[in-house]
C-alpha cells in the first residue's frame, strides 16, 4: 500500500477522539466514528446546502450551533451532538416540520423508512402544540412513475439537487419562496423521459416523492431486503431486492462508489417483473428422443417423464458417458446466469466432447444512458448482467440485438443450453443432435423437446457472481425461493461433473467460485468472501468504456 | 436641513444636497465640489485609502455596523481575476427610507464613493443593486452613470488617468432577503436570492466567484467626504466607537417624518420630540423601534438613550439602519407586531426549516390572538418558537422575526393579555364566530 | 372633495419644488423607449404595449436593450433578472412561453427560470390589469392607516385583491415595505410611487389613471387592445409618464390635470 501523505486533524465528538483527513466534514467524521448525526438535506452524493438545520452541533468556542454537513473538523475542536443545545435545536426543527407535515403515516408508503418518523420517534415532542390548520397542497403527478405529495414535502431539495447535479437534467426546481415553496417541474413538463429520475424517490427522506410502481404494494417493514446486482444491463449496479411473500416488490440502489455510487437507472429499477414469473420449469423431465422416434413409428405413446433429481442425474451421466469424446459440443450460456453457472456449463462441455463451441446471445439496446454527474454509471447497451463474465470465460457472442439467431447450422452432436429460452427456435431445434440438455427457468418450446429438461433457479433465487462491463466481479445473494425442484445450475452441473468423475461437486456457490479461479486466470486470486458487498476487479479485465459497448460493433 | 423637513440641529454631510435639484446633474455636482475627492484618491495608493477609511472609523450603514475600512482590507491585494464592488441599494427593511433619498438626490455622490472604493480595492466593475421597485431612483442613477461615462469619469480611464472601472445598475425584482449580502450576490448572478453559507466570505468568493465587497449606499456616500477631509475631520462627530454622522429616518406617528442627518450618539428623545416635532396630535408615546423592524422595540420610558451602536445595544436593541419607527398610544401593538411577522413570513426565502416554518407559524398565532381567538399558552409557544428561530439559520431573517415578538411580549404583555381575555370571553358564546373563523384561515 | 396627492409634494419642503425637481427629469419627462441610458443594464417593469402572443419576445428597441443587458455581465445567467424584467415590460406578465424563451436566450433550463421568476414578487405570474396597484400595508404605513387605503382601492376598483377589475384596468395587491416609510401610505402604481396617500385620495387617483390612458395613445379607449392603435411604439408614450413638462412648476391642483 502506498503511503498516503494526507494531513490529518484530531478532534473529539461526544467525548470520542477521532482523527480524520483535513477538510473532512463533521457529519462524515462522526459517521466514520459510528456517531449518526440526524440530517435531511445532506446526502453524501449531493452538494450540501445546510438548510434543513437538523444537523446542528455544538462546537466549543463557536458562538452558534454549526451545521455538521458543511463545517470541516478543526484541529483540537470539541464537538457535541448529544448536548442540550443541539438536542433542543433538533427538537425545534422537528416541531417546525410537524406543524405542516400531515400525520398520515398509516397510509404513507414511506412509513417505516421515513427519517421524519424516525427522528420524531427518537427525540420529538410527545404532543404537537400547533392549533393552526395544516397547509394543504395535494398531489402532483410528475410522470416517470413519480408522484409528488406537497403536503409531506419538507423542502430538503435533495430531489432538485439530484436532478441538477447528478442527472444534470434540470427538470425540477423550487417554485415560490418561504412557506409557499413547492417542488415542481416546468409547468406540465414532468419528468418523463429522464432516465435516472427514479432516484429522487429513494433520496426523499419523507414520503413526498412516491413511486407509482410501488404505491401501496407493501409496508416496508414487511419487506425482506437482499443485496443483489441489477441484471438489466451489464453495468451491474449494486441493488437491494426488496421482496415480500417471495415476490419482488421493488429494486433500490445500494451504494458502491466503484460502480453506481448511490444511484441506478429507471430501466433497471422497474425491470423486475420477470423475476416473478408465473410459468416456471419446476421438475426435471427426461426423455429419449431416439427411442421415441421408434415408438412414434409404432404408434406408442411418447413424451417426457417427470423424474426426481437423482434419477435425472444418473440418466444424464449415463447419456453423457456414452458421448464420443471427439464429438462436437454446442454450449449455449446465458448472460443472465452467474459466472459459476456458465463456467460449470463450459467445464461440462469440455469434459464431454472434443470440440466445444461456446456461445451466448444477449439483447442489446440501440444506445446507452450515461449519468452525467457520475459518468461511471451507464445504462449499457448490453441489457444483461453477465456479458463480460461470459466473454472472460470464453463464450462467443452470437445472434442479433434481440438475442435471436446465431444458432443456425448447429450440427453439434451434443447441445447444452443454459438459461437461454430459445424463443426464436421451434420445437425441432436440436432434433439432429444426439443429445440435447436444456437447463432453464421458464418453459420453452424448443427446450420441451430436450432429452433432459432441467429446472434451474434464476439469479434472484441463488447466490453467485456476475462480472460487469467494468470487469468487476460482484456477488449477489439469494432473494427468492426457487420453485419446487429448481436448483442452481452450478449445483446441477457440478453434481453431473462429479458423476463423470471430475472430482467432488461444489457444495456452495463459494466452492463453485473457487473452482472458477483455478481454471480461468481472470478469476485467479479472488476469493468469494473477499468480494464482499462491493466486488473486486477481475484480472486483466479492462473496463469497457462507455460508448464502446461490449463485443463487436455491428457494421 | 434634511428632507423633506430640515432641522437646525442637523449636521449635513451626505444629505447636504437633498432638495437641491441643481446638485443632481454632473455639472451641478461638480460646481459643489464633486469629484474632487476622487481626484485626491487617485493620487493616493489603494492602501493609503484603506488606512484613511480605517482611521475614520466609518461603520457600515446597512445595519450590521461593521467597520468599512476593515471590510475593504479583506479584499485580496494580489489580483488573480476580477474584483467586484456591489452597492447594496436593496433598501427594504420596514422603516428604512434613507437610501432612496440618497439615490435620487445625490447620485454622483454615490458614484464618486463607488469609484474611490473600487480604486482602493482594485475593482474593475461596480454593480449598483437597487431594489426593483425603485424605478424612480434607478432612472436618476442610470442617467448619472451615463453622464459619468460621457464625461470620462467612469469607464476606460477613471478621470482620464485612473484604472478602468465600469458601473452597471442592476434592478432586483422584489425580495427583501436580497438585501442580505449573500442573497444579493445570488440575485445578481440571476439565481433565487437565497443567502449563502459563510464561509466562504464574499471577499474570498463573492459574486461570479470573484472577490467582492458589498457596501450600503449610505456608507459609500460618506466615503468622498472622508477622503476629501480626512479621518480626523469625520471623527469630530459621533462617539469614539461610532464616529461620524448618520441618516436617521423617522416614520410613524411623529409630526415631521423624514430623514435627518445627525451625529451618532444623538439623543433619541430629542430626535422624536425636537427634530421630528413630537408625536402627531400631541398624543403620548407608546413604543419606538430604533433601527428598523428587525430590532427589538423600546417602550416609552426607554427612549433616553444616545443613538450610537454601543448605547442602543446596551439598551437591549440595535441601531440597525437607524430607521426609527414611532408608535403612539393609539397603536395596537399586537397588530403592529403581527404585521411585522407577516412581513418576515412573506419574505423568508424558504431555505432553512426554522425560518420557513417558524415565521409562518408565528404569523398564524399572532393573527389568531389579534382576532380574539388566542389561548393563554400561545404566549409561551411564541417565545419557544422565537428561541428555536434564533441563531439556528443561515442568515438572521428568522432571528429578526423573533425580535419584535419577544420584545413586544416582554414590554407590552398587557396588550396581549387583553386580547386573550377577549378570546376567553367569546369562547362558547354565539359571538365566537370571529374566533372560529380565525382558526379556519 | 379630497385633494389628490400623488406625490410627496405637499409635505414639508417638497411643496416649493416641482415634481420633476423631486423625481428627476428623466423620470417625469417623456421616457426614452430604448429603456434609458448607456451604462445602465436595468429595465423597468411595466407594460408598454400589448403584443400578440406569437410575436417575438424581443424585437427592435427591445432586442437592442436585451443585447445591452447581456454585455454587462461576465456570465450569461447574471442577466436573468433584468431580462425577465424586460420580458415583463413587453408582455405585462411572465407567461410560461416567455419564461421558456428567456431560458433559451440565456442558455438556462426553463425550470431554472421558473424557479427564479417565482422567487421574486415583482414578476407577475399571471396577467394583471393595465395598472398594477401595490399598496404598502407594512408596519410604518399600517400604523398610519394603510389598511384603509387598501380597502379603498379594493372598493373603488371593484376587484378583489390580486384579481383584474371588470374593465381590465386595475389589479390591486398588498405590497410589503416599499422603502418610502416616511410618506405613508406609500402606493406603487406600475413603476410610479404615490406617497402620502389617504383613503379619500383613492377615487381621484383612479380617475387620473384613466385620463392618462386616454392621453397616452391618441384614439385609445379602454376596451380597445393597445396594440390595435399603437402599431408603432415610437408614437406611444408610456402610460404613467407625467406630462406636467420638464422642470416646470406644476400648476395648482383643481381636481387633476385636464
Amino acid at each position: 500500500m502506498a503511503e498516503q501523505a494526507t494531513e490529518t486533524v484530531t478532534a473529539t465528538i461526544d467525548g470520542r477522539e477521532i482523527t480524520v483527513a483535513k477538510g473532512t466534514r463533521i457529519i462524515e467524521a462522526a459517521e466514520a466514528a459510528g456517531i449518526g448525526i440526524a440530517h435531511y438535506c445532506y446526502h453524501p452524493g449531493l452538494s450540501a446546502p445546510a438548510m434543513c438545520r437538523m444537523c446542528l452541533v455544538e462546537v466549543e468556542g463557536a458562538p452558534k450551533l454549526q451545521p455538521a454537513c458543511v463545517t470541516p473538523v478543526a484541529e483540537g475542536s470539541v464537538i457535541r451532538t448529544e448536548a442540550d443545545k443541539p438536542r433542543e435545536a433538533r427538537q425545534g426543527v422537528l416541531e417546525f416540520y410537524l406543524q405542516n407535515h400531515p400525520l398520515d403515516c398509516p397510509i404513507c408508503d414511506k412509513s417505516g423508512e421515513c427519517k421524519l418518523q424516525d427522528y420524531t420517534y427518537a427525540e420529538g415532542r410527545k404532543r404537537g402544540r400547533s392549533l393552526e390548520p395544516k397547509r394543504v397542497l395535494g398531489q402532483d403527478d410528475f410522470g416517470g412513475n413519480i408522484v409528488y405529495d406537497g403536503d409531506r414535502c419538507i423542502m430538503c431539495t435533495r430531489c432538485v439537487r439530484f436532478m441538477r447535479e447528478v442527472a444534470q437534467d434540470d427538470l425540477l426546481g423550487v417554485v415560490q419562496r418561504g412557506s409557499r415553496s413547492v417542488i415542481d417541474t416546468f409547468f406540465e413538463e414532468g419528468l418523463d423521459g429522464s432516465p435516472f429520475a427514479g432516484n429522487i424517490i429513494d433520496i426523499c427522506p419523507v414520503g413526498a416523492l412516491l413511486s407509482t410502481d410501488f404505491h401501496h404494494k407493501a409496508r416496508v417493514w414487511d419487506l425482506d431486503r437482499t443485496p443483489s446486482i441489477c441484471a438489466s444491463c451489464s453495468q451491474g449496479c449494486n441493488i437491494s431486492v426488496d421482496t415480500r411473500d417471495n415476490v419482488v416488490q421493488r429494486l433500490r440502489p445500494r451504494a458502491n462508489s466503484a460502480v453506481n455510487s448511490y444511484w441506478m437507472c429507471d430501466y433497471g429499477r422497474t425491470n423486475y417483473e420477470w423475476m416473478n414469473p408465473a410459468a416456471r420449469l419446476e421438475r426435471p423431465h427426461v426423455r429419449d428422443r431416439r427411442s421415441e422416434a421408434v415408438a412414434a413409428g409404432s404408434g406408442a405413446a411418447s413424451g417426457a417423464a417427470e423424474v426426481g433429481w437423482e434419477a435425472a442425474i444418473i440418466a444424464l451421466v449415463d447419456r453423457l458417458s456414452a458421448v464420443d469424446n471427439s464429438a462436437s459440443i454446442l454450449a449455449v450460456g446465458s448472460p443472465f446466469h452467474s459466472n459459476e453457472d456458465n463456467a460449470l456449463l463450459l467445464r461440462l462441455a469440455r469434459r464431454v466432447g472434443g470440440s466445444v463451441h461456446a456461445v451466448f446471445r444477449s439483447p442489446r439496446a440501440e444506445n446507452e444512458d450515461v449519468l452525467p454527474g457520475f459518468p461511471t454509471l451507464v445504462r449499457r447497451r448490453d441489457l444483461a448482467a453477465n456479458v463480460r463474465g461470459l466473454e472472460l470465460l470464453g463464450f462467443e457472442r452470437v445472434g442479433d440485438d434481440e438475442a435471436r439467431g446465431g444458432l443456425d447450422g448447429a450440427d453439434a452432436a451434443v447441445v447444452l443450453v443454459l438459461g437461454d429460452p430459445l424463443a426464436d427456435r421451434d420445437a425441432g431445434f436440436a432434433d439432429d443432435a444426439e443429445l440435447f440438455v436444456y437447463l432453464g427457468t421458464v418453459p420453452s418450446q424448443a427446450g420441451a423437446r430436450a432429452d433432459f429438461q432441467l429446472p434451474v433457479t434464476s439469479h434472484a433465487e441463488e447466490d453467485g457472481t456476475f462480472t460487469n462491463a467494468l470487469g468487476r466481479v460482484q456477488r449477489f445473494w439469494q432473494a427468492l425461493r426457487g420453485p419446487s425442484l429448481a436448483r442452481p445450475a452450478w449445483q446441477v452441473l457440478g453434481v453431473t461433473l462429479a458423476g463423470l468423475g471430475a472430482g467432488a461437486a461444489p457444495a456452495t456457490a463459494a466452492d463453485a467460485f473457487l473452482s472458477l479461479g483455478e481454471e480461468n486466470g481472470a478469476f485467479a486470486g479472488l476469493s468469494y468472501a473477499g468480494l464482499g458487498m462491493r466486488g473486486s476487479q477481475a484480472q486483466g479485465a479492462e473496463p469497457v468504456a462507455a460508448g464502446a459497448g461490449a463485443g463487436a460493433e455491428a457494421p | 436641513m434634511a428632507y423633506p423637513y430640515r432641522h437646525e440641529r442637523e449636521t449635513l454631510v451626505i444629505a447636504k444636497h437633498f432638495g437641491d435639484a441643481e446638485a443632481r446633474p454632473l455639472a451641478g455636482y461638480r460646481e459643489r465640489g464633486g469629484y474632487q475627492a476622487l481626484e485626491k484618491a487617485l493620487s493616493m495608493t489603494p492602501e493609503e485609502i484603506v488606512d484613511v477609511m480605517k482611521a475614520s472609523g466609518l461603520r457600515g450603514r446597512g445595519g450590521a455596523g461593521f467597520p468599512t475600512g476593515v471590510k475593504w482590507s479583506f479584499m485580496p491585494k494580489e489580483k488573480k481575476g476580477p474584483h467586484y464592488l456591489v452597492v447594496n441599494a436593496d433598501e427594504s427593511e420596514p422603516g428604512a427610507f434613507k437610501d432612496r433619498e440618497l439615490l435620487r438626490w445625490t447620485p454622483h455622490q454615490l458614484i464618486e464613493g463607488c469609484l474611490i472604493g473600487a480604486y482602493a480595492m482594485r475593482v474593475e466593475h461596480v454593480y449598483v443593486y437597487s431594489r426593483g421597485e425603485f424605478f424612480e431612483p434607478a432612472q436618476i442613477v442610470g442617467r448619472a452613470i451615463a453622464e459619468a461615462y460621457e464625461a470620462g469619469i467612469v469607464g476606460e480611464r477613471v478621470l482620464g488617468s485612473g484604472p478602468r472601472i465600469d458601473m452597471t445598475q442592476h434592478l432586483g425584482a422584489g425580495a427583501y432577503i436580497c438585501g442580505e449580502e449573500t442573497g444579493l450576490m445570488n440575485s445578481l448572478e440571476g439565481r433565487r436570492g437565497q443567502p449563502r453559507i459563510k464561509p466562504p466570505f464574499p471577499a474570498a468568493v463573492g459574486v461570479f466567484g470573484a472577490p467582492t465587497t458589498i457596501n450600503n449606499v449610505e456608507t459609500l456616500c460618506a466615503v468622498p467626504h472622508i477622503i476629501a477631509n480626512g479621518a480626523d475631520w469625520y471623527r469630530q462627530w459621533g462617539t469614539e466607537k461610532s464616529p461620524g454622522t448618520k441618516l436617521f429616518n423617522v416614520s410613524g406617528h411623529v409630526k415631521r417624518r423624514g430623514n435627518y442627518e445627525l451625529p451618532l450618539g444623538f439623543p433619541l428623545r430629542d430626535l422624536i420630540y425636537d427634530v421630528c416635532g413630537g408625536i402627531e396630535g400631541d398624543r403620548s408615546l407608546k413604543a419606538v423601534i430604533p433601527g428598523g423592524s428587525s430590532v427589538p422595540m423600546l417602550s416609552a420610558d426607554e427612549i433616553d438613550i444616545p443613538m450610537d451602536y454601543e448605547s442602543v445595544a446596551a439598551a437591549g436593541t440595535m441601531l440597525g439602519t437607524a430607521s426609527v419607527i414611532v408608535m403612539d398610544e393609539t397603536t395596537d401593538i399586537v397588530k403592529a407586531t403581527r404585521r411585522m411577522v407577516e412581513f418576515y413570513a412573506h419574505e423568508s426565502c424558504g431555505q432553512c426549516t426554522p425560518c420557513r416554518e417558524g415565521t409562518t407559524w408565528m404569523a398564524k398565532i399572532m393573527r389568531r390572538i389579534e382576532n380574539g381567538a388566542g389561548r393563554p399558552e400561545d404566549i409561551q409557544t411564541l417565545l419557544d418558537l422565537g428561541k428555536n428561530m434564533t441563531g439556528t439559520t443561515i442568515c438572521v431573517l428568522s432571528d429578526s422575526t423573533a425580535a419584535p415578538v419577544n420584545s413586544s411580549i416582554a414590554k407590552f404583555r398587557e396588550e396581549y393579555d387583553a386580547k386573550l381575555a377577549m378570546a376567553a370571553k367569546t369562547v362558547g358564546t354565539p359571538d365566537s364566530t370571529a374566533a372560529t373563523s380565525a382558526l379556519a384561515h | 372633495m379630497a385633494e389628490r396627492r400623488d406625490w410627496a409634494g405637499e409635505r414639508g419642503d417638497f411643496a416649493r419644488l416641482s415634481e420633476a425637481e423631486v423625481r428627476g427629469e428623466s423620470y417625469v419627462g417623456e421616457r426614452p423607449l430604448d429603456g434609458g441610458v448607456p451604462g445602465s443594464a436595468c429595465s423597468y417593469p411595466y407594460m408598454l404595449e400589448e403584443k400578440q402572443p406569437e410575436a417575438p419576445l424581443f424585437e427592435g428597441a427591445y432586442q437592442a436593450r436585451f443585447e445591452k443587458i447581456m454585455s454587462r455581465y461576465p456570465e450569461r445567467g447574471g442577466a436573468l433578472l433584468p431580462v425577465l424584467n424586460l420580458a415583463q415590460e413587453v408582455r405585462g406578465w411572465l407567461s410560461p412561453e416567455s419564461m421558456d424563451r428567456v431560458a433559451e436566450l440565456l442558455e438556462l433550463s426553463p425550470m431554472y427560470v421558473r424557479g427564479v421568476a417565482t422567487f421574486y414578487t415583482m414578476y407577475n405570474k399571471r396577467p394583471v390589469g393595465r395598472h398594477l396597484i401595490q399598496v404598502c400595508t407594512n408596519v410604518c404605513c399600517n400604523i398610519c392607516g394603510a389598511d384603509d387605503v387598501m380597502a379603498a382601492f379594493v372598493e373603488a376598483t371593484g376587484a378583489e385583491p390580486g384579481e383584474i377589475s371588470g374593465d381590465g384596468l386595475f389589479t390591486v395587491i398588498e405590497a410589503e415595505c416599499l422603502g418610502a416609510c416616511g410618506f405613508p401610505t406609500a402606493v406603487q402604481i406600475n413603476s410610479r410611487y404615490y406617497e402620502n396617500v389617504g383613503a379619500a385620495d383613492v377615487p381621484s387617483i383612479l380617475d387620473d389613471l384613466r385620463a392618462r390612458d386616454a392621453r397616452a395613445v391618441p384614439g385609445w379607449k379602454p376596451d380597445i387592445p393597445l396594440h390595435e392603435v399603437a402599431k408603432d411604439p415610437a408614437t406611444a408614450r408610456l402610460p404613467d409618464a407625467v406630462e406636467a413638462g420638464r422642470g416646470e412648476r406644476r400648476a395648482p391642483r383643481d381636481g387633476g390635470p385636464k
